[in-house]
């Protein structure tokens, strides 16, 4: 793109043609910037960018230029030929004329004064920085020795610095393209993808933003599924919660009647009032846990747990429901103590559903067991066994599938383990222990909890 | 009976109907409504504290931690939370055992009498349990003083619910440690020494068929 000095370089339209000044004699060392393309800015930083208004030094000041040479400075300009830089001088009307359909604009020689002023348009139009002046001076300075009198070869510079704004048009109208494709992008969701062909540079940073995309775009997705699942899950909740509640209210009131005509205390109704608030802070706890299950990386507080203790309260906390059920419950421990690894409230409440369940469906006058055993050396078992109903084979199976999916176990259906299941399956999974679901020897569901056991613990 | 039960819960409600529960059971509650600075002379006699965490005054972990320096007393957690790290950390400053909240005040009697009545394991060769009593060294059997003549198996039987009474122990536990092998393959071999044992040893101690499980002795009133 650069001619040689002293040919003239004319616009594309060959109107503007830049001559020789002539106002530069031998020895005046005016410019001493003029270092050949390739050596870099020079260390003092003689041609100056210019600043954004309020930001750093204006031009360098008048005496500096008359004093012995002062460097180009380049000024920045938006198309229409204004400047964020207040320094920036108003272009000259030829100057904007000439620069309107052409890539380089100069004045006349016949400009007095020792003043050069060129105008380069750059590949873009957008943005501050689509014309930019560069105004040098022919002032003599003591480096102008070594340069020819002739400001003429001033030109190569600012034909490598039109080249150079040539060269790296291509790549900002790509990154402008790329900008531009980001923005609709970003407004549709990032659904649109952005990638631009080619193996620059460019196009790399162009896949490396649709990877991220796809990235933004699948936690979008997994934030709108969890927010669907938690409406749908305070939703199922609040059923879940009224319908125990409205039971109990009934009989509740049920009593309050039979007292108030002094009648006696009707035991069936205490029994299944009892029953109600089992449910319900059943559900509760199982809620609250299954949220946590809920979460995409389901926070799991593992530490050694007693296995002989929680038997103990799982037993326990169960007795009055299953006294009121007319349910006998007990439970049996290992003479030596058997601890596991696992977070204590989930194994627990996995424990808790198995043996709410058993007492639920059980008749009255039945019997539940929980036994802690070791199956074989390392393993421990939680079995629960119960002489209730049972469930046939082919139940079971579909019991086991569909309860690993929360969202249609938690009805209450027949024969129904419901939410309690899919949350003993899940916790079971999250520790790594096998729920198996059996018929037990008494003709009733038997349910095994295995998993490894620790090291006993040297005392 | 009548001992001493420390209960540190900050609820009006709760609080009221936890002291209730434990007198009607015999024992003498003390009821701090806040946590407070605890001190060995404080839990002097206590047979057993009764702590919540969440405690206006001093926080529960904090009471747990300096109660543990100045005293063994054992300490039964109640916890509202769901929280696992609580537990973990209520058992790791020496809390015996937690409850979650809501529980019933059967459960509650019940948790405080399993923790009262421990060790529960009799090691020694001599297992005292009301009118029965065992040696083992010798071995004899022996109810209200009297001489029982048993079988080298109905001893075994007996000595194995014995060290744990009150307690449900296994078919599988029992018949490891009871039946030879050889001879009484079958567990069925169990429910034959069970009931000769019964008719045996009269009424002195009650062996009770625990179901799905297996037998347990009954400890003496």
């Amino acid at each position: 793109m650069s001619e040689p000095p002293g040919h003239g370089l004319r616009g594309d339209d060959s109107k503007h043609t830049i001559e020789k000044t002539g106002h530069l004699a031998p020895g005046d060392g005016s410019l001493h910037r003029t270092a050949p393309p390739g050596h870099g800015p020079p260390g003092d930083g003689a041609i100056h960018m210019p600043e954004p208004p309020g930001h750093g030094p204006p031009g360098p000041p008048p005496d500096a230029r008359s004093r012995g040479g002062a460097p180009p400075i380049l000024f920045a300009y938006a198309s229409d030929l204004r400047s964020a830089n207040p320094n920036a001088p108003a272009i000259d009307r030829r100057l904007a004329a000439a620069i309107a359909d052409a890539d380089l604009a100069t004045l006349d020689p016949l400009w007095p004064g020792s003043e050069v002023l060129v105008l380069v348009r750059a590949p873009w139009d957008e943005g501050p920085c689509a014309r930019i002046l560069a105004r040098g001076t022919t002032t003599p300075g003591w480096f102008g020795a070594l340069l020819p009198a002739d400001p003429l070869w001033l030109l190569p510079v600012f034909a490598v610095l039109f080249g150079v704004a040539l060269a790296a048009g291509p790549a900002v109208r790509r990154i402008q393209r790329l900008a531009a494709r980001v923005r609709r992008s970003a407004e549709g969701g990032f659904s649109e993808p952005v990638a631009l062909p080619g193996d620059d540079e460019i196009a790399e940073l162009s896949r490396a933003f649709d990877r991220a995309a796809t990235t933004v775009r699948d936690q979008l997705r997994e934030n709108q599924r969890r927010e669907q699942a938690l409406r749908e899950f305070v939703a199922n909740t609040t059923h879940d919660v009224m319908t125990p509640l409205t039971v109990l209210a009934d009989h509740l009131t049920t009593l309050r009647e039979r007292a108030e005509s002094g009648g006696g205390a009707d035991l069936a109704t205490v029994a299944a009032a009892t029953a109600e608030v089992q449910y319900l802070g059943a559900i509760i706890e199982n809620l609250g846990l299954a949220a946590k299950l809920d979460a995409s990386a389901p926070t799991c507080a593992r530490a050694p747990v007693e296995l002989d203790a929680l038997v103990d309260r799982v037993v326990s906390r169960h007795q009055t429901f299953a006294r009121a059920r007319d349910v006998a419950l007990a439970g049996a421990t290992l003479e030596t103590p058997a601890r596991t690894l696992a977070d204590v409230t989930m194994l627990e409440q996995a424990l808790s559903n198995l043996v709410h369940n058993a007492i639920r469906y059980n008749a009255p006058g039945g019997h539940v067991a929980v036994l802690l055993e070791r199956p074989a050396p390392g393993r421990a078992r939680l079995r629960v066994i119960d002489d209730g109903p049972g469930i046939p084979d082919e139940a079971i199976a579909r019991l086991l599938q569909r309860g690993a999916r929360s969202d249609e176990a938690r009805t209450r259906e027949p024969g129904g383990q419901g939410l309690g299941l899919s949350i003993a399956l899940r916790v079971a999974a999250l520790h790594n222990m096998t729920l198996e679901l059996g018929r037990s020897e008494h003709g009733g569901l038997r349910v095994d909890l295995t998993g490894d056991e620790l090291e006993p613990r040297r005392a | 009976m009548n001992e001493r039960i420390l209960l540190i819960e900050d609820d009006p409600e709760l609080g009221a109907t936890v002291v209730a529960r434990l007198r009607r059971a015999g024992y003498v509650a003390t009821w701090w409504r806040e946590g407070r600075h605890v001190t060995a002379d404080d839990v002097r006699g206590v047979a057993l504290v009764i702590l919540d965490l969440m405690l206006p005054g001093v926080p529960g972990m904090e009471l747990l931690r300096t109660l543990r320096a100045c005293s063994e007393v054992p300490v039964l957690v109640l916890s509202a939370r769901l929280d696992t790290g609580d537990k973990v950390h209520a058992l790791r400053l020496g809390a015996d055992d937690y409850m979650t909240k809501p529980f019933w005040p059967e459960e509650l009697i019940e948790r405080v009498r399993a923790r009262l009545r421990r060790p529960a394991l009799q090691r020694g060769d001599v297992i005292e349990l009301g009118a029965l009593r065992l040696d083992l060294a010798i071995p004899e059997v022996r109810v209200r003083g009297e001489l029982v003549a048993l079988t080298r198996a109905e001893l075994r039987f007996l000595t194995a619910l014995a060290r744990r009474p009150g307690q449900a122990v296994t078919r599988a536990s029992l018949a490891e440690r009871v039946l030879d092998p050889e001879r009484e393959a079958t567990a069925r071999a169990l429910d034959v020494h069970a009931s000769r044992l019964r008719k045996k040893r009269g009424d002195a101690v009650s062996i009770e068929t625990v179901w799905g499980i297996g037998y347990r002795l009954e400890r003496a009133p």
